[in-house]
């Protein structure tokens, strides 16, 4: 599956922006943890992740999400969920994700 | 008289997506709207991610998937031939503690309206989940 991801630091807000265009399942799942892992070791600061053209995600991904957050959570920093499609909004709406991250 | 349909996968992540075109195809082609296509598509690839990193990553080369479609709903089963797993161990995710370990089957039993898991230690699994058409319902 094509996963195409964006990172930039924003120094203006003081976090990472994450544009993720594509689809995220177990195929390319390492990658975007790879992706966040390799953002955060760089330069640890709270992560925005815009999901407008995120196709599809499926338990891998967001398993990516809930451990990046996990590890992150301790220091103070958080991950930010924003637009998300219908269909990725309902995978978080049953995942508990949206209540904490969106 | 369904519609019978099975395919033979070879247990890689690569070939997941496969399954979801085909199960979209064969949900779009049983008469679902998109919403509906769409949670099946979620729910064959976490059967089919179920059987790949479990069943796939020791002696499994491949596994199979078969699609029922007929005039109610569809129905489909991914079954392997692996290690297999102690269903009853299985604990749901609790929701608000990010939890990230069962979350795949806790996804499919959301978004299907009938799922049946069987397994047992040295006989395989087989993920069997139908969703029915709304005026299946009605």
């Amino acid at each position: 599956m094509t996963l195409s991801i964006n990172a930039n630091n924003n120094e203006v807000t003081g976090a990472w922006d994450f544009k993720l265009v594509g689809e995220i399942d177990l195929s390319n799942a390492h990658y975007f943890k790879q992706r966040l892992e390799a953002a955060l070791s760089e330069k640890k600061q709270n992560i925005i992740v815009d999901l407008a053209n995120l196709n599809y995600i499926d338990s891998t991904g967001l398993g990516v999400i809930i451990s990046v957050y996990g590890s992150i959570k301790k220091d103070g920093y958080s991950i930010k969920l924003l637009n998300p499609r219908d269909n990725v909004k309902k995978l978080l709406n049953i995942s508990g994700l949206d209540r904490i991250l969106c | 008289m369904p519609d019978y349909m099975k395919m033979s996968v070879p247990g890689k992540p690569e070939f997941v997506g496969t399954v979801r075109m085909t199960a979209a195809s064969v949900a779009s082609h049983t008469g679902f709207d998109i919403e509906a296509i769409e949670d099946i598509k979620v729910a064959v690839s976490e059967a089919c991610n179920n059987t790949v990193v479990h069943a796939c990553k020791s002696n499994v080369t491949e596994y199979s998937v078969e699609f029922e479609s007929a005039e109610t709903g569809l129905t489909i089963t991914v079954s392997d031939e692996g290690t297999g797993y102690d269903v009853q161990t299985y604990e749901a995710p609790v929701i608000g503690e990010l939890n990230e370990g069962g979350l795949g089957i806790f996804i499919i039993r959301a978004l299907m309206d009938e799922v049946d898991i069987t397994s047992k230690p040295g006989t395989g699994t087989n993920i069997r989940m139908t969703k029915y058409l709304a005026k299946a319902i009605a």
